[in-house]
């Protein structure tokens, strides 16, 4: 089986700002992989990376088995993007769709023929919102499946979006801060639901996370990442306090009270 | 393989004015002056005129105005002698009948009016819709294609549905077809423009999260865009047939069918108090479907 992700001297330039440098990066098929590192570390450049949404000038990026590229076909490209669930902050629900009918997305890349025709109308089949339901519900939102998105808090808004990747069955799932914006019982919650999706064999999660309490919880490989280059790269058991805190206070010597603010990540998928 | 970019937000166009307040009030003193040059011209030319006794004509005006012909079918005379100088009767008529037939005629003008404005606003909006998304910027239409579909919007609102009602006559000839076509073409600039800013205003990172899951484009529309715009889209609907229901009580004015032609029948037969009936009628109908209008809106939100 082909790696889940192969990058070979990847660079993300911004004007004259290295935000990625990564030689050589490999991830086997059902790893669980967590980035550290402080702000501006490119740890959600590279997340970006891989799930194509931005594009690296340089060096040759593979997710899945395929490679990323200007020349790939826009079949290739959906049938990527249908095996890569991505949760991000950027990608929202569809505002006037219910909790129910934003679960049901993630299922409709599955659809053939004339199922997939009657989607164009929402109608879905019986048997997949059953399982809609019951993901709503194994994340505590059994009640809430017809309250329209725009109506949902931020916590249930995020765990939505979790169910509809959870019914998107990807292999490769890339989380960036899943957890930033929940308390901490929601946290909780979030990961373990996060980890489920990730259960089944040969699923594979890179998160980016800054609670690093969350760490045993979501990972088995971290890698530490400070001013766009992998640091280090160890199982969990390997990583010590002493270590992660290198790589923040190494950046917090750096951080010049003038340090210029971060661009405002902008999510753009080109139309396939 | 994607195409990635911050577009800059485009800078505003300063002019070469001075910022801030000084900016300001330079611009009310351009307005000041234009204010003053349209006066004076008007006054120059001798155009800056009342009539000759305009207090007489208005309080004659209201007078007539208020007892519209209506109150007669149940108030009027019903046998109203004509006689000559002389004395002889000329003709004997009962006001009631008369204005009840007025009234009937009224009823189905009224409904030539909603017609001409129901099915123009249908028409300017299936119209526009296509165009709208050449020209919403946010779906990237190709520019050619884009500016195209934007100067044919541009034209048809500039155009008014007045100018449009009297060439469309000429074509057509009399009657609510030329009043239907009329109300379609300038709506539809209206429409395009309306139409077009609700796909802009759209939340494209929800449409991109449908796209992330691998949607097709056809699924990507009908769940990521069509349910954002859809509700905006009936609003502007209502609100422009709306406008187009007291646009198209003038349009009889020009032959193209409703309650204009009777206005201007009564204008010219200087039948004031049937005129108050007529607009009575108008504000009636124009004020029942705003507040209907209204409630459909605010409840689409």
């Amino acid at each position: 089986m082909s790696a889940a992700v192969c990058l070979k001297d990847v660079q993300v330039v911004v004007g004259n700002r290295v935000l990625l440098d990564v030689p050589r990066l490999d991830i086997e098929p059902g790893e669980r992989v967590a980035i550290v590192g402080p702000n501006g570390a490119g740890k959600s450049t590279l997340l970006k990376v891989i799930g194509a949404l931005v594009e690296a000038r340089q060096g040759r990026v593979e997710v899945l088995g395929r490679s990323l590229g200007p020349g790939d076909e826009a079949a290739d490209r959906r049938a990527l993007r249908r095996d890569t669930g991505l949760l991000m902050q950027g990608l929202h629900l569809v505002p006037r769709l219910s909790a129910r009918e934003n679960v049901l997305i993630g299922a409709l890349a599955r659809l053939r023929g004339a199922q997939a025709l009657r989607s164009w109308c929402r109608w879905y089949p019986q048997d997949l919102v059953a399982e809609a339901d019951a993901a709503l519900a194994a994340l505590g939102l059994g009640d809430r499946g017809d309250t329209r998105a725009d109506r949902l808090s931020g916590g249930e808004r995020q765990k939505v979006a979790l169910a509809r990747l959870q019914m998107q069955r990807p292999r490769l799932l890339l989380a960036d801060e899943p957890t930033s914006a929940l308390d901490p019982a929601a946290t909780r919650e979030v990961c373990h639901a996060l980890c489920a999706v990730a259960e089944a064999p040969g699923r594979t999660l890179l998160t980016v996370v800054h609670d690093l309490e969350l760490l045993p919880l979501l990972a088995t490989r971290i890698m530490g990442m400070a001013e766009g280059r992998v640091r280090w790269d160890r199982p969990l058991g390997e990583v010590t306090p002493s270590l992660l805190q290198a790589l923040y206070e190494r950046h917090a010597a750096d951080v010049t009270p003038a340090a210029p603010p971060e661009p405002a990540p902008v999510i753009r998928l080109a139309s396939a | 393989m994607t195409g990635l970019a911050h577009r800059q937000p485009s800078q505003p166009v300063r002019w070469g004015l001075p910022a801030g307040r000084a900016g300001f009030a330079t611009l009310v003193a351009f307005y000041a002056v234009l204010i003053a040059l349209c006066l004076a011209t008007l006054v120059a030319a001798g155009d800056l005129s009342f009539g000759r006794n305009p207090w007489d004509n208005l309080l004659k005006t209201v007078g007539d105005f208020a007892r519209p012909s209506f109150l007669d079918v149940w108030f009027g005379p019903e046998r109203l002698e004509y006689r000559s100088d002389d004395g002889a009767v000329l003709r004997v008529e009962n006001r009631r009948e008369v204005e009840a037939s007025f009234l009937a005629a009224v009823g189905r003008a009224t409904w030539v009016t909603f017609q001409i404005a129901t099915l123009g606003s249908l028409l300017a909006a299936l119209m526009a819709l296509p165009l709208a998304m050449l020209v919403a910027r946010n779906l990237r239409v190709p520019r050619p294609l884009a500016w195209a579909a934007k100067g044919v919007l541009d034209v048809s609102r500039a155009v008014h549905t007045l100018v449009f009602g009297l060439i469309l006559v000429g074509i057509v000839g009399l009657g609510p077809t030329a009043g239907v076509l009329a109300i379609a073409l300038h709506s539809m600039g209206t429409y395009g423009k309306l139409f077009a800013e609700s796909i802009e205003s759209l939340d494209m990172a929800a449409v991109d999260a449908v796209r992330a899951t691998g949607a097709g484009e056809a699924q990507v529309f009908f769940h990521g865009v069509w349910p954002s715009v859809l509700p905006q889209f009936v609003s502007h609907h209502l609100y422009v047939w709306e406008f187009n229901i007291r646009d198209s009580t003038i349009l009889g004015l020009i032959g193209a069918g409703g309650l204009g032609l009777l206005i201007s029948e009564a204008v010219s037969l200087f039948q004031w108090s049937r005129l108050a009936t007529l607009l009575n009628v108008v504000v009636v109908l124009v004020m029942a479907f705003d507040s209907l209008s209204r409630r459909i809106r605010e409840a689409l939100l």
